[in-house]
């Protein structure tokens, strides 16, 4: 039987195929408007690049945003209990997870066992999510990569608004257009500080504890890990890849199940 | 001011609701007699106030844990603001039309909506015009400024009962001279002498009321819990709308004796108890049914909720009146948060997650609510030193776009998996 965990989430869906001796694949797809669809398309490229047929047997758990429209979920589990179960394989001396994702941010804490204990959340508002990050990216007309490349030679991190994703833009505009302009890595580290000021707000309201981890796609940005150590005071931990740690963490829990039902 | 009426009258709707609840409830096998009581209770509540007029005597609207007591021993005919607003949400659905024409009035979507909604429902017309305003400080600062605009959208006269905020001798004395002036205020206005002994037998039944609850408490201790997964918001109301009034004995002593028979013979409310919750604040009115599905499902109730149905330790004195009224007033489970929240306070809520064998609490953060709002992070780290995860909704108990049922539902599944998980 193959092992799935997949994650639909707003923009993208993770699946993450899991073996005997842990990731065999796993697959990245853009969302598209069914969630049943995605997870399909994403279960399907994960099992190819696994060498494994579609026909075959499976056992997926789904989660996100779509996770529940998937017929062929056997379980349906929250991205929070999924990020635990994910981060604790990868790194189990983590307690707390900053999750950066597409259109929310969220914090959460975990106990020695690897399981939720605590989170806060946002998803009322941009700011904070890789939305915001595209958003600014398109304004800024460089890359993600650009900017985060930018970002390090930056003096000092410009003011911009941690509240509102859409007054952030008219103040990164008028950053831009001030005489003299505000440096375009400067304005990219108080991009990027605004962001992060935003999830310290959740991780003071849970509290610290360390080792912490930050995943989702916005990990992927050097720029913006910088400045959460900076604002932290230590180093984090950043998986490989840290989009698909829920639907890595789904899978985990897949096999648990199959684990649970084979002991009867 | 002028007050545009549009709508109908809601209050013979909320009648009518709760004539069909009490219906159902009758024709339901195994229906508890104490909910028919309840609605029936609420059906005679507002059929009161609906005739009120008709009858020849006064209407008083009053805010929260205002000392009701002493409108009922003065044959003055009384009207939750709050509470109606929220049977407006419950049974009436016109909560967007009110918050809309409180809107139109000017009023900030920050403030507290049953107070705005209010404002609105008299605006449209949809509830009776008071004949006076009885409001006060207890317990917070949008009830303190709620009767100003009240008796300026009703054009109606008002009396502000000043509360102290701590309880030292010489605060429940000066308590206990506003209650006197208030009884002054409203003999001269009604015409009506205030009736002593009605009013010692309305704070004996008070004190019996009190005394019921305390059982029920006692009761709810039992695993599984024999009390309804929302059941708390039906012991709220009685005190709310019904203080020392022979209907609320009667709704009590029913479910009291309901519950001993459950417990003696191991009945849960739901099918499975999985999850024992204490509560904090109120859930949103119109999620009522949604939320009592969801407790079903996962077999989640609400066991304790420290500050809406415990009880401040106290008899109250039939034979001292006024005083008894003063001292209930410091007794509210609600004062106790409202008010000093003091160490006493925030012990009783480590006491009831042990006695109540607590997995977690639930707050349900009303944005409009200040004075809830900011006991949050202190609920919360006092559970988690005894670590009790604590899950805060944000939402609204009026106003339905503050959050969805979808919203609040992923936040519970996510809740009840943490739990589960530990």
């Amino acid at each position: 039987m193959h092992l799935l965990g997949i994650d639909v989430g707003s923009l993208t869906t993770k699946a993450v195929v899991l073996g005997d001796g842990g990731v065999l694949s796993y697959s990245i797809t853009e969302s598209g408007d069914e969630s049943e669809q995605s997870a399909t398309a994403a279960m399907g490229q994960a099992l190819r690049s696994a060498g494994l047929g579609i026909g075959d047997d499976t056992y997926a758990v789904t989660t996100g945003a779509g996770g529940k429209a998937v017929s062929f979920s056997r379980q349906h589990k929250s991205v929070n209990t999924c990020l635990a179960r994910g981060i604790f394989h990868l790194f189990p001396e983590v307690r707390t997870v900053i999750d950066m994702g597409a259109e929310s941010s969220g914090v959460l804490k975990l106990n020695a066992r690897g399981r939720l204990t605590d989170w806060e959340s946002q998803d009322k508002c941009a700011s904070g999510t890789g939305i915001f990050l595209q958003q600014m990216s398109k304004l800024m007309r460089m890359s993600l990569e650009e900017m985060s490349e930018l970002s390090f030679e930056a003096k000092a991190r410009a003011e911009v608004s941690n509240t509102c994703a859409v007054f952030a833009e008219s103040e990164v505009i008028s950053h831009v257009h001030r005489k003299p302009p505000t440096p375009t890595a400067d304005l990219v580290a108080g991009i990027y500080a605004s962001m992060v000021s935003r999830v310290m707000v959740m991780c003071k309201l849970i509290g610290i504890e360390r080792e912490v981890a930050v995943v989702g796609g916005v990990a992927l940005n050097k720029g913006l890990i910088n400045i959460v150590e900076q604002e932290l005071g230590f180093k984090v931990m950043v998986p490989e890849v840290p989009q698909i740690v829920a639907a890595l963490g789904a899978g985990i829990i897949a096999r648990e199940n199959v684990e649970k039902e084979s002991e009867g | 001011m002028t007050i545009e009426r549009r709508g109908g009258n809601s209050v013979g709707a909320i009648i009518k609701a709760c004539r069909l609840m009490t219906r159902m409830n009758q024709a339901t096998p195994g229906a508890r007699q104490s909910d028919v009581l309840y609605y029936k209770m609420l059906e005679g509540y507002y059929r009161r106030l609906l005739q009120a007029h008709d009858d020849g005597k006064l209407i008083a609207a009053h805010t929260d844990f205002f000392p009701v007591e002493l409108v009922y021993a003065m044959d003055i005919v009384p009207m939750h603001t709050e509470v109606t607003t929220w049977m407006m949400t419950l049974f009436t659905g016109e909560n967007e039309d009110i918050l809309s024409a409180s809107a139109e009035l000017g009023l900030a979507s920050e403030i507290c909506t049953p107070h705005r909604g209010l404002a609105g429902a008299f605006v449209t017309g949809a509830i009776p015009r008071p004949d006076i305003m009885l409001w006060s400080n207890l317990v917070c600062d949008n009830t303190a400024k709620s009767g100003e605009l009240i008796m300026d959208v009703t054009g109606s006269d008002g009396f502000f009962l000043d509360h102290p905020f701590k309880q030292s001798d010489e605060e429940v004395k000066y308590l206990v001279e506003g209650l006197g002036d208030m009884v002054s205020f409203l003999e001269q206005r009604s015409g009506n002498r205030m009736d002593w002994d009605r009013m010692s037998e309305i704070v004996e039944r008070m004190d019996r009321q009190i005394e019921l609850i305390r059982e029920i408490n006692e009761l709810r201790k039992a695993v599984p819990t024999p009390f309804s997964p929302l059941g708390f918001m039906q012991l709220l109301t009685v005190d709310y709308l019904c203080p020392g009034q022979p209907e609320a004995i009667e709704y009590l002593e029913a479910l009291r004796d309901e519950l001993v028979a459950a417990v003696k013979d191991g009945r849960g409310t739901v099918s499975r108890e999985r999850f024992r919750l204490m509560s904090f604040f109120l859930p949103p009115m119109h999620m009522l049914g949604f939320l009592d599905r969801i407790a079903e499902e996962f077999g989640a109730v609400s066991v304790n909720e420290p500050f809406f149905t415990f009880w401040g330790e106290g008899r109250l004195d039939p034979s001292k009146p006024l005083e008894s009224v003063a001292q209930k007033s410091y007794m509210i489970p609600e004062m106790r948060m409202f008010g000093p929240l003091d160490e006493r306070a925030i012990d009783s809520i480590v006491d009831c997650a042990g006695q109540y064998r607590i997995d977690g609490a639930i707050f349900w953060a009303n944005v409009g609510c200040r004075h809830t709002c900011a006991t949050i992070k202190l609920f919360k780290d006092v559970l988690e030193d005894i670590d009790v995860p604590m899950l805060t909704v944000d939402c609204d108990v009026v106003d339905p776009t503050v959050a969805s049922e979808e919203e609040v539902r992923d936040k519970l599944e996510q809740f009840f998996e943490l739990l589960e998980d530990r």
